[in-house]
């Protein structure tokens, strides 16, 4: 009888610990995709608070990103995090002047993941971000007005496809990205206001609200990460399309550039927890 | 399917509101150019009304003087700098790389009244301390000369507490200070060396800039104040301002501000004004162009554009004969001011 009861016990032992290793039970570990690109290319500009002119020459930008599927949902929640850091050195047409812009520029999005069954390793992700980002255009050869401060908080939609493939065994994912504020607030001075105004302590209708008809950004991102071993070589193009009105003051932001960049995808595992090899392992892109 | 299309339609109306940003656009021919010179100037520029400047027939006139064919870069230029020197004002340049057009006749058109070697040679002797655009010297009668040459560069809060502090050392019961041929510079300079002449915060004046392309698109004025320079030395006694018609741009504000001080007369003759701050912009040949674009008034909300003048009855010129045996008479008579300073501090 004790022999029964301890042969019973040892089967619903048996059994639940073979409930707790199934792969679907188990928390699935989700794996940090974490790229960094730099971007070169041109830009075109123009900010009417400076100068009427067009200014055109090189932009530069160092970016990284991070992709995450969510823990509370994670084959239908993934996080997007952006740190873009951004250098533009225009010239006006007649080549006697320079205008440098810098810009830093932080975005946090959360998307949903929709698989598409009818096309394998076709996904569709879409959701909103935020985005603070800060920085100025200068333009030095300006007496009073060498500056134009860039400030803008933003609320808006995004959108990516990602097509998980192999070409000549070489697994590769592409992806297009697109990104766009819908609203939010952005810093512009007056139309013939000097920052010597503002120094002074006139700060009324610094910060305006945004919406696409006075703060138009289309940020276009086309990438294939290309799997090489353990690490991932990404190359792509972007397009960013920037335009704003706002008290008669134009700005304009076009930049075309080709992406070059590593990722790598990686997990974090405590000490003590070890690894299990039953769990799944759900990507936030590949 | 509704959805899709509402949606297409949407997405297509988001580059349509961009495109509404427009931007006026120039060729880089004679003609463009101009256009964009008249257009910068048409927007920006701030006194119109004050000085009943007609910019259209202004624009008109010398349109028409225009010709491609046979003008040289240099000759469109002094075209274009000939309309410019209608404003009548000394804030408007228009700069290229063989030359810059100025408006002369705010000063060309008076005396000139200041000589830096008549002061350095019989009232300093050669013998003076100097820091940046400040010299200053005790002069002979106990009285504390400060000579600022420029405000284009910052003045050392060090110079100035020294300076300050030698002509309190030395007795001084006021002190001359010299703005004459002072072109002017950076607003903050000026609030610099005012911030030393009075205590607690005084109202400074009123700047206003333009919200729109219209000649009459203004922001309400704003006042702005400055607080005393505490922490450092200061100069609550009598202060004599010596100025002529070159006195201009910051250095005119610095006297607009400073004529309303308690213990500050003004002697000499009206500043040169130039009392918009200046705004810089471009044209599609590069050239570049200058001009006032907010107007700054003072405390009084009066325009010292065209200059401010001497207190009542301190209205002086230099004399040129006396001037060449060693006396400056306008720092003579600055200087006998100074030695009343109990007589017109009890008047005012």
């Amino acid at each position: 009888m004790r022999r029964r009861l301890l042969i019973l016990l040892a089967s619903i032992c048996a059994l639940a610990s073979t409930a707790a290793e199934s792969p679907d039970s188990l928390r699935p570990y989700r794996p940090v995709v974490s790229a960094y690109t730099l971007a070169i290319g041109s830009a075109h500009i123009c900010n009417t608070y400076l100068t009427p002119l067009h200014y055109t020459g090189l932009t530069g930008r160092l970016h990284y990103e991070r992709m995450q599927a969510m823990a509370f949902n994670p084959e239908r929640a993934v996080m997007q995090l952006d740190i873009d850091i951004e250098a533009d050195r225009t010239r006006n047409p007649a080549r006697n002047a320079t205008m440098t812009g810098l810009e830093l520029r932080f975005a946090w999005a959360m998307m949903r993941r929709h698989s598409i069954a009818s096309v394998p390793g076709l996904s569709l992700y879409w959701g909103g971000y935020t985005e603070l980002g800060g920085g100025a255009l200068l333009l030095t050869r300006n007496g009073n007005n060498p500056a134009q401060a860039i400030g803008a908080w933003a609320i808006g939609a995004t959108g990516a496809a990602v097509f998980n493939t192999t070409i000549s065994r070489l697994p590769v994912t592409f992806r297009y990205q697109a990104r766009m504020p819908l609203t939010g607030a952005f810093f512009s001075p007056d139309y013939g206001e000097l920052y010597y105004e503002i120094y002074l302590g006139n700060r009324s209708g610094l910060v305006h609200a945004a919406w696409p008809g006075s703060y138009f950004r289309i940020d276009n991102l086309l990438t294939a990460d290309l799997h090489l071993g353990n690490t991932v070589l990404r190359v792509g193009y972007t397009c960013d399309i920037f335009s704003s009105k706002c008290n008669n003051i134009v700005s304009r932001d076009i930049s075309h550039s080709f992406v070059l960049g590593v990722a790598t995808e990686w997990l974090s595992i405590g000490r003590s927890r070890g690894i299990d090899s039953h769990a799944r392992i759900i990507s936030a892109i590949y | 399917m509704k959805i899709t299309l509402r949606t297409l339609l949407l997405s297509a109306a988001f580059p349509l509101l961009a495109s509404c940003h427009h931007v006026e656009e120039w060729d880089g021919g004679m003609q463009g150019n101009f256009d964009a010179l008249w257009t910068i100037v048409d927007e920006h520029y701030c006194f119109f009304d004050e000085k009943g400047i007609d910019w259209q027939e202004t624009g008109k006139r010398y349109r028409a003087r225009i010709n491609p064919e046979e003008m040289k870069a240099t000759d469109f230029f002094n075209l274009c700098g000939q309309m410019l020197n209608e404003l009548c004002d000394g804030h408007v340049n228009l700069s290229s790389s063989f030359n810059t057009s100025y408006y002369r006749r705010w000063w060309s058109d008076y005396p000139q009244n200041f000589d830096e070697r008549l002061i350095q040679q019989y009232y300093l002797e050669f013998d003076y301390a100097q820091a940046g655009p400040l010299s200053y010297k005790v002069l002979h009668d106990s009285i504390g000369y400060m000579r600022v040459s420029t405000m284009s560069g910052g003045i050392p809060e060090g110079a100035l507490d020294v300076s300050l502090m030698s002509f309190a050392d030395a007795g001084c019961n006021s002190i001359v200070i010299d703005v004459r041929d002072n072109g002017g510079g950076m607003m903050t300079t000026a609030e610099r060396l005012v911030s030393r002449f009075f205590d607690g915060r005084i109202l400074a004046g009123y700047i206003s800039h333009k919200t729109g392309p219209g000649h009459n698109d203004f922001s309400e004025p704003y006042p702005f104040h400055y607080d005393t320079a505490s922490g450092h030395v200061r100069w609550l006694r009598p202060v004599v301002l010596l100025t002529n018609r070159s006195t201009f741009s910051a250095a005119n504000n610095f006297v607009s501000i400073m004529r309303l001080l308690p213990n500050v007369r003004i002697a000499g003759d009206t500043t040169g004004g130039g009392s918009g701050m200046p705004y810089s912009s471009e044209l599609p040949c590069g050239w570049a162009v200058r001009m006032s674009a907010c107007p700054v008034y003072d405390a009084e909300m009066r325009l010292t554009e065209h200059g401010v003048p001497p207190s009542d009855g301190c209205r002086i010129d230099l004399d040129p004969q006396l001037a060449l045996q060693g006396t400056d008479t306008m720092l003579e008579f600055a200087l006998d001011l100074a030695a009343d300073w109990r007589e017109w501090i009890e008047k005012k």
